[in-house]
């Protein structure tokens, strides 16, 4: 059993709204108990030694995607990972690199997921302009719809965005997170956008193109979508469109 | 069906043209490597592997046509111009680009990222030194065979190009493949992605080992 270890955390802390403060790492210690996570940890913290510690967390279950972080250099959910994992119970926490800083391990992650859906139109566009709200939709095959809320469970944490050098490089980049929510909609039969209109949006370096396959998105993802098939199966589809 | 060559179709074929023209350079390499690698079976090996490629058996007196193999190597410099042309557009060139991979790679820890990084020295290593081999293959094809090469190599002192040539493209290539087939869904899950990155272990491995092999066995003929 764990219990009864002392756990050191080096947190990355920085106020950008705070005039004079610079970034700087700030130790931490704290006693481990069973079945602790990081998020338990932290609350735990902010709780007993340092109310100004900033972090995001809703559900604590690994659902809405908040409390993302990187953790001893992976970028991952920190009420999905357990304290017992570091054998040394040395932990360091830095904010998601890629986004906009809040404050310490804070990083305005639903800022960049909105404009990337506006960017993107990550909605259905049905197949007819009909508004009539009393006709019947159409019946989804299962399989199908299987298919689809595979790709639904994406939880926006922005690990994707993070965990890509290319994304770090380009800032224009749509990351993995976009192009998993364009291949939902693509895969979608009552979506009436077409391989070219997909194109439009995707078919370039800043999309699908632009993609080198470095496949952080991949090795990381807490909710393990598999974004390296459906990367391949969009590039092969937008590559289908030049002939 | 018809090929769209429109300018919002560039991006595409871009890369397209950089997993096609990469493909074909490793294939050309790999063969390449074995065909120079006769000289581990001796000097005739190697000189009717030379004549082969220049194509004697086409030619009454039997000497071949040399100038095959210059036609090559300006083959070669096309399809390295394009691949090179393609890649450097996805390569960090501006310093805050560069800064940005640097922080992120420093935060985050990330094989395959790393994997990329060495794939992106070796290909600027590449660069420079390709066209020195191509230079001196293409503009002297009369000489290759196990005296004239074991002389270019050992005497001329063009083993300071080859050697260090021959561990980044192996590298670079192994590398390439592997990553243009996951590029490309040729991985349908991750274990096949596992075995892959094995596979393209043992294969610069392989190749390395040929390659120095190969160098080492050009020495008797030196002198």
């Amino acid at each position: 059993m764990t219990q009864g270890r002392t756990l050191t955390f080096n947190i990355f802390r920085y106020d950008p709204q705070e005039a004079n403060d610079k970034p700087k790492m700030v130790q931490y210690q704290i006693a481990e108990t069973p079945g602790m996570t990081v998020f338990i940890a932290l609350n735990k913290l902010r709780e007993e030694q340092d109310t100004s510690l900033q972090f995001d967390f809703v559900c604590r279950a690994g659902i809405c995607g908040s409390c993302a972080m990187v953790i001893n250099g992976f970028p991952t959910l920190a009420c999905r990972t357990l304290t017992a994992k570091y054998p040394k119970g040395e932990i360091t926490l830095m904010p998601l690199p890629g986004f906009e800083l809040i404050g310490d391990l804070s990083v305005n992650t639903g800022k960049f997921m909105r404009e990337l859906a506006e960017r993107l139109q990550l909605w259905l566009h049905p197949k007819s302009d009909d508004i009539d709200v009393h006709r019947l939709e159409d019946p989804m095959d299962p399989e199908e719809a299987a298919r689809l809320y595979e790709l639904e469970r994406c939880v926006e944490c922005g690990v994707c965005v993070s965990a890509c050098a290319t994304k770090q490089m380009r800032d224009t980049f749509v990351g993995a997170v976009g192009m998993m929510k364009i291949a939902r909609f693509e895969m979608d039969s009552r979506d009436g956008r077409t391989a070219e209109d997909f194109y439009h949006v995707i078919g370039n370096q800043d999309g699908v193109f632009g993609c080198m396959t470095l496949l952080g998105c991949q090795d990381n993802c807490p909710k393990d979508l598999p974004h390296m098939q459906q990367i391949a199966y969009l590039r092969r589809k937008m590559a289908m469109t030049l002939v | 069906m018809t090929v769209n060559f429109s300018v919002k179709k560039w991006s595409g074929w871009l890369d397209l043209s950089q997993s096609v023209s990469g493909v074909m350079l490793a294939v050309f390499l790999w063969t390449h490597l074995v065909l120079v690698s006769s000289i581990l079976l001796g000097a005739d090996a190697m000189s009717w592997v030379a004549r082969t490629m220049e194509l004697s058996f086409l030619s009454a007196d039997g000497h071949g046509y040399p100038w095959v193999v210059t036609l090559i190597a300006i083959a070669i410099a096309v399809l390295a111009s394009i691949h090179v042309l393609v890649a450097l557009q996805k390569l960090p060139m501006s310093l805050a680009q560069q800064k940005a991979l640097r922080l992120q790679m420093q935060t985050i820890n990330h094989g395959d990222t790393r994997l990329w990084r060495w794939q992106a020295i070796t290909g600027v290593i590449i660069l420079l030194l390709l066209p020195v081999h191509l230079w001196l293959i293409g503009s002297a094809p009369e000489t290759i065979g196990p005296y004239g090469s074991a002389d270019r190599i050992w005497n001329q002192g063009v083993w300071l190009v080859y050697l260090p040539l021959l561990f980044t493209v192996e590298l670079h290539a192994a590398i390439g493949i592997y990553r243009v087939a996951l590029k490309w869904g040729a991985a349908r899950d991750l274990n096949t992605r596992e075995r892959m990155k094995k596979i393209k272990t043992v294969v610069s491995v392989i190749f390395i080992l040929i390659g120095v092999a190969s160098l080492l066995a050009f020495l008797p003929y030196a002198n």
